[in-house]
């Protein structure tokens, strides 16, 4: 698989020749990123403090800050969703994707919320990030390959914003 | 002529006021170096030497102290960085 990667004039990113299988991937960050799970939901709302002395604090946190990380999350979300159906088919199985400049923070967010709800879902440590995959009928070993094709795009755009 | 409501004012003590407090970001398995670094530099206008040395230090001893001051300023850091879904907490530093 070769995929071709131009920077537009504009800021955009085009992605060329992306194969079913890749796009299958891309299309499954939404779903990856709402995973129902109570491990997933702690690791998105996190408490801020385990101060004794911030009990109000974590009330708040609870009542005000969690419904905005919330919207901003889901937003991030259904920003990827549109640009992926927006994606085309060039007629020989590939597809091609346009991600827009002013999108690149919200495929950052949905990205990084599929890694992390996939690795607290599977329970995946460090060491086991880089580990070679063997069988991708087995759900576990299909997750960590999302979780490294998503980071290999999450590094490239963190590279184009440097 | 309609009376005022009598605004609700909350009152910290002066020790309250002098308390210090720290930003921590705490290391987890997943998220990228460069992604943390990035963060780093976003939200606290770090230069890259400084985001980065602070990456390292959460990703080699499993936290770092980013930032510390008063409790308000505070609070709305850990809110930038869980917005971005790096593990930070506030705490009270201990006194001087």
């Amino acid at each position: 698989m070769k995929i071709g990667i131009k920077v537009l004039e504009d800021g955009g990113i085009l992605f060329e020749g992306i194969d079913a299988l890749l796009f299958k991937m891309l299309i499954q960050i939404r779903t990856s990123a709402e995973l129902d799970d109570p491990r997933v939901e702690a690791r998105f709302y996190q408490v801020p403090s385990h101060d004794p002395e911030a009990d109000t604090l974590r009330e708040d946190w609870k009542a005000f800050v969690q419904p905005d990380l919330h919207s901003e999350f889901a937003a991030s979300r259904e920003t990827v969703d549109a640009d992926l159906r927006r994606s085309q088919d060039d007629n020989t199985g590939l597809r091609s994707l346009l991600i827009p400049r002013r999108h690149i923070d919200h495929w950052l967010s949905a990205l990084n919320q599929a890694r992390l709800a996939l690795a607290e879902l599977h329970g995946f440590s460090e060491a086991e990030m880089g580990r070679q995959i063997n069988d991708l009928d087995d759900p576990r070993e299909y997750a960590l390959l999302q979780v490294n094709i998503y980071g290999l795009m999450q590094e490239w755009l963190v590279s184009l914003l440097d | 002529m309609p009376a005022l409501d009598t605004p609700e004012i909350e009152t910290k003590d002066k020790a309250d006021l002098d308390s210090v407090w720290n930003v921590v970001v705490h290391n987890d398995p997943v998220n990228l170096m460069s992604y943390v670094a990035m963060v780093f530099r976003r939200v606290f206008g770090f230069p890259r030497e400084k985001a980065e040395r602070h990456m390292m230090e959460v990703h080699k001893s499993g936290r770092s102290i980013v930032w510390s001051g008063c409790r308000e300023e505070a609070e709305l850091y850990v809110q930038q960085l869980h917005s971005h879904l790096l593990l930070a907490t506030l705490e009270k530093a201990p006194n001087p």
